[in-house]
């Protein structure tokens, strides 16, 4: 490690030399050997891992995969030689700080937050111990029912053992969703039992089509190899209320769309018109009959 | 004798002018469905496909109005029990202009059009400035389309205003009284004027565009019916857009594909719309720009004073 922070430091400092190289990324020197104040532990590294899906994964990729988004530079793989020669500090640095393209985090994430980001990045160098064990995802099986009486999920998980027999799946979670217009909205998550089974009571705010159908969808969590249920339409939702938004009226234009209120009012004020015409020709008319008695 | 005159003169008055009146508006009314038949006299007409020929008076015919096309008519009723919103988080937006130029490839837009803008904002002196893309509100009292002499835009069931350039006579009514300046002219030949040559009108997506008419952001209607999100919300890579049917409650990202429950994040988020208080209605919710990983990089106009 030591030397490893020492190698940096000279290829830092060899660049630093080099004004052709003015695209590396400096860190200032007291930046550099600031250590993670943060125990290396399984806890700290998953919270990181949640943190790099939210805020790093859409550009960096998954880790090892190779499928950062195609910028300059190029931002590199978590996993990669370049991203792991950074000491904690520079990693940290560069992480609060952000340049270009890599945007700042001192505002939007928590100083100790960025540390369990490094925790995770560590989680991938051949120094530390893996304490996230990414083994490749298992074969798995789900079946559920949706039990519209007591607005209930029932999932019985499976998965498939190295002799390939499918064995219970016990105390994992399995994830309910509702399919909406453009995908689907995850309504929360249950935990099977000993015998892989799992129910799920759907809330009473989920809102369902004009009938109060709804399609729900179960899913594995990422390291089973499982395809998605989804359920056929039931009446578990509430009935989607639709209001009437428009009263195909305009104020003026055409006469299929003329408000009623508008009509009568212009054809009440050109009746009054003429009554009031009326009216004095009427006055006028007995004027001249008592001017003749 | 001289009073009798008057009251003998009001009467007649009174009289000839109801006559007239009664003549004047049966002679109007019975003029627009008649041609004239005097021979001899010509006539220039422009035809449908845009040429402009003389043809003698006495060979004239009132001719059928065409009927709406089936896509023209759907497109009036938009889609049943659907109430589309949109949600801009702009606390996210940092002006990559990719919804920009996905907007004006899909609509066939000039690149001085714009159905969504990414505008830079400072909301006084000393607030901090920000980006924020601005679609049309597609308002639930929507200013623009009661002003229209001749139906031509107009709000449908499921939330979305729209426009029907076949409709349009270009009087740009519309475009004085829409208060977010959501609208454009087709002052000259739309973009790709030729590749759309002979295209059929797709009031859904209002391509292909036509000179002399207003254009407008649709919510990709076109795309909805598909059930695609719009070009704006799909091309962003920054997850700004939030889009989805108020109705069911829901909205999906279009980056990140993420479904959440519209009023939850409306409430988290304390969103707000523009210029509520014009009564419009905005079916367009804006998320404060708080907490930006990014700095600001545009040029600010100074027009505080």
């Amino acid at each position: 490690m030591k030397t490893k922070i020492l190698l940096t430091f000279i290829v830092v400092l060899l660049f630093w030399r080099f004004p052709a190289a003015s695209q590396e990324w400096l860190v200032p020197g007291n930046q550099l050997n600031v250590e993670n104040p943060l125990p290396y532990n399984l806890e700290n590294v998953q919270k990181g891992k949640d943190l790099y899906q939210q805020n790093c994964k859409s550009c960096h990729g998954d880790p090892g995969k190779n499928n950062h988004l195609p910028l300059a530079p190029p931002p590199p793989d978590i996993v990669s030689e370049q991203m792991q020669a950074n000491t904690d500090g520079g990693l940290f640095y560069k992480i609060t700080s952000g340049r270009g393209g890599m945007p700042q985090f001192e505002t939007t994430i928590s100083e100790d937050d960025r540390w369990r980001i490094i925790n995770f990045i560590r989680n991938y160098n051949a120094d530390y111990e893996q304490l996230l064990i990414d083994a490749p995802p298992v074969n798995a099986k789900l079946l559920a029912s949706v039990n519209e009486a007591d607005k209930k999920v029932e999932v019985l998980a499976e998965y498939e053992d190295k002799a390939g027999n499918f064995l219970q799946l016990e105390n994992t979670p399995v994830f309910i969703s509702a399919k909406k217009a453009f995908g689907n909205q995850l309504l929360g998550q249950a935990l099977t039992d000993e015998n892989g089974r799992a129910v799920y009571s759907i809330p009473e705010t989920l809102i369902g089509d004009e009938q109060g159908l709804v399609s729900i969808v179960v899913t594995l969590g990422e390291n089973y190899l499982a395809e998605q249920v989804v359920l056929e339409k039931a009446k578990v939702g509430k009935i989607k209320d639709v209001p009437k938004l428009i009263r195909k009226e305009v104020l003026w234009s055409t006469n299929e769309n003329v408000q009623l209120w508008l009509l009568l009012s212009y054809i009440g004020a050109a009746g009054a018109a003429w009554i009031a015409i009326g009216y004095v020709v009427f006055q006028l008319i007995k004027i001249k009959k008592s001017g003749k008695e | 004798m001289e009073r009798n005159t008057r009251r003998n003169f009001i009467r007649k008055l009174g009289a000839s002018v109801g006559a007239a009146g009664l003549v004047g508006s049966g002679s109007i009314l019975s003029s627009c469905n008649r041609v004239e038949t005097t021979a001899g006299d010509k006539i220039k007409l422009l035809t449908s496909s845009g040429e402009l020929v003389e043809v003698d008076k006495s060979q004239l015919s009132p001719a059928e109005m065409p009927n709406l096309t089936e896509n023209q008519k759907r497109g009036r009723e938009g889609m049943p029990g659907r109430s589309w919103v949109m949600v801009i988080d702009l606390s996210k937006c940092r002006n990559a202009r990719q919804c920009m130029q996905a907007c004006q490839n899909h609509h066939q837009l000039r690149p001085e059009q714009h159905h969504i803008n990414v505008l830079q904002m400072q909301d006084a002196e000393h607030t901090a400035p920000y980006y924020m893309p601005k679609p049309c509100q597609h308002c639930d009292n929507p200013p623009c389309t009661k002003v229209c002499p001749v139906n031509a835009t107009f709000k449908r069931e499921d939330g979305i205003v729209l426009i029907d350039n076949e409709r349009c006579i270009g009087c740009r009514f519309c475009i004085a009284a829409c208060p977010y300046s959501a609208r454009v002219f087709n002052w000259f030949e739309p973009r790709d004027a030729e590749k759309y040559k002979g295209v059929t009108y797709n009031i859904e997506a209002n391509v292909p565009q036509k000179k002399g008419t207003i254009s407008k952001c649709l919510f990709s209607a076109d795309r909805l019916r598909d059930g695609k999100l719009p070009s704006c919300v799909s091309a962003c890579p920054n997850g700004v857009y939030w889009f989805g049917d108020r109705n069911e409650d829901a909205v999906t990202n279009g980056t990140t594909k993420e479904t959440v429950s519209f009023s939850q994040l409306i409430k988290d988020n304390a969103a707000y719309t523009l210029m509520e208080e014009l009564g419009t209605k905005p079916r367009v919710y804006y998320l404060p720009p708080k907490d930006r990983a990014f700095p600001f990089e545009g040029e600010l106009i100074e027009h505080h004073s």
